[in-house]
């Protein structure tokens, strides 16, 4: 289970989260919307602290932190129960596929290396990409990269997967094969945080979608309720809007 | 008729000064390494803005830059003893250290440490900081520690950048190494002047150690560029 609460976060004078409070049950899909600048990835980066959130609690599989007191181990806690899926894919650009699915599970786990081995290749069985192991980042398509970036995240087993738009620097015809991947990881029932752009894959793959503007949730429910009826006004403006853009 | 050059003479002074290539060798690819360890160090204290530190990196870096090598490679040889002997009578430090015994190369050795490792503090800073924001965040979001996201991911990357760079410096240094004959460190320069003098035939030894100047440093670059392609394997686009 997954709670934050009361989380804000100030860069410098500016406001960006103000007050998020979220409660996430495990195998949760919870997709976040949003137009730019409303927060939504700075949410998600708080979760694991690649932003330093300003106050509030963050709870992850039962270890809970306050974010003003945190220690180094409190954060290696969160880093470590969280997989983090980056928009601009950040494969680690100096190792092979394998390596950049193994090496969270020998330098940060400490496994034995024929141990991580045999870990990353079912892993990478997975997302499809078993015929690339020795090919760096630089030789793969946007796609490949990307379901190389969710092996990676997978690797570490972790409570909860964040993905921060994880097709929007995608080519059109490649987002297909990373949404695809995304839903089988779906079904294996992994808690999921998504930031996306793709409001029909929304619709259709998660349980709750949250509406965000201004660094609050402006409104949550079932992708039926908040598709077909939301209740905010922001919320239908954005919604007909961006279903007008596609 | 008038000889312009005692061809003879030359080619015997080949063997003699190849004998002292260890020195120039040794002063060079020592210091490299030594300068390696003092270069990124001094690029952490300033990328990472370590209080104190990071104001004495500065002030060394320019220090390094603003004078001489001839001039620090004087300092170290006559300022170094001073300070032991005088760290000897009013402290009693480092009793068991001889001045007298210190071998000139070890002062060159140093010397040429410090001066490089300032340089190339310089080309490591900015080659890590051209390293992308997000391999940073994807190694931190993995959990991997500060040392082992510098070790496994950033450096390599850092180096690949940086090569060109450190090659050029390298080769400078070894032609810098030149130098050290002024503080009795008899390295393939001394000895061609000791040849020289000799026989009163400089231009003939001064242009055989140019040529030995030369070759190695061809070699070097030959080196270098494999090095540098072995670095960079990662970025080439089209599958091995």
């Amino acid at each position: 289970m997954i709670k934050l609460e009361n989380i804000h976060k100030y860069y410098d004078s500016q406001h960006v989260l103000k007050g998020i409070n979220l409660e996430v049950s495990k195998g949760e899909i919870v997709s976040i919307l949003g137009p730019s600048g409303s927060g939504k990835s700075t949410l998600l980066r708080c979760i694991n602290f690649l932003e330093q959130p300003t106050s509030g609690i963050v709870e992850i599989g039962g270890k809970r932190v306050d974010v003003e007191s945190a220690s180094k181990a409190d954060v290696f806690a969160l880093r470590t129960s969280t997989g983090m899926v980056f928009q601009q894919y950040n494969l680690f650009k100096n190792l092979t596929v394998l390596d950049n699915v193994m090496i969270g599970l020998t330098s940060v786990k400490q496994l034995k290396k024929d141990e991580a081995k045999k870990k990353s290749l079912d892993i990478l069985e997975r997302v499809g990409l078993t015929n690339r192991l020795n090919h760096y980042p630089a030789q793969l398509s946007g796609g490949q990269q990307q379901r190389v970036g969710i092996a990676r995240a997978l690797a570490l087993n972790p409570e909860v997967l964040l993905f921060d738009e994880p097709t929007s620097s995608l080519d059109p015809e490649l987002v297909d094969e990373v949404l695809a991947t995304i839903r089988s990881v779906a079904a294996t029932g992994k808690t999921m945080f998504i930031v996306t752009h793709e409001l029909q894959f929304a619709r259709e793959i998660s349980d709750r979608v949250i509406f965000m503007e201004d660094g609050v949730i402006v409104e949550e429910g079932t992708p039926e309720q908040l598709f077909t009826q939301p209740k905010a006004e922001r919320t239908k403006q954005f919604l007909s809007k961006a279903s007008r853009n596609k | 008729m008038e000889n312009l050059l005692d061809l003879n003479f030359l080619i015997e002074s080949f063997p003699a000064i190849v004998s002292r290539l260890p020195i120039t060798i040794g002063i060079a690819v020592g210091s490299l390494v030594l300068s390696l360890f003092i270069g990124v160090f001094t690029a952490l204290i300033k990328i990472y803005k370590v209080p104190v530190l990071s104001v004495i990196s500065s002030i060394y870096v320019s220090f390094i830059r603003g004078t001489p090598l001839l001039v620090q490679i004087y300092l170290v040889f006559y300022g170094i003893p001073k300070i032991i002997y005088f760290l000897q009578i009013e402290y009693g430090w480092l009793q068991s250290a001889d001045v007298n015994s210190i071998a000139p190369e070890v002062y060159a050795l140093l010397a040429f440490s410090v001066n490089l490792g300032a340089y190339l503090s310089e080309t490591i800073r900015s080659a890590i900081e051209s390293v992308d924001r997000g391999q940073f965040e994807a190694a931190k979001a993995i959990g991997m520690s500060p040392t082992a996201m510098m070790l496994k991911i950033i450096f390599p990357q850092a180096l690949a950048v940086a090569i060109p760079n450190l090659g050029n410096m390298f080769i400078s240094t070894i032609k810098d190494t030149s130098l050290v004959f002024i503080i009795g460190v008899v390295d393939i320069m001394g000895q061609a002047k000791i040849l020289g003098s000799r026989g009163l035939a400089f231009f003939e030894v001064y242009i055989a150690v140019s040529i030995v100047y030369w070759i190695l440093c061809i070699i070097v670059e030959r080196v270098l560029v494999k090095i540098e392609k072995r670095a960079r394997r990662y970025e080439r686009g089209i599958a091995a």
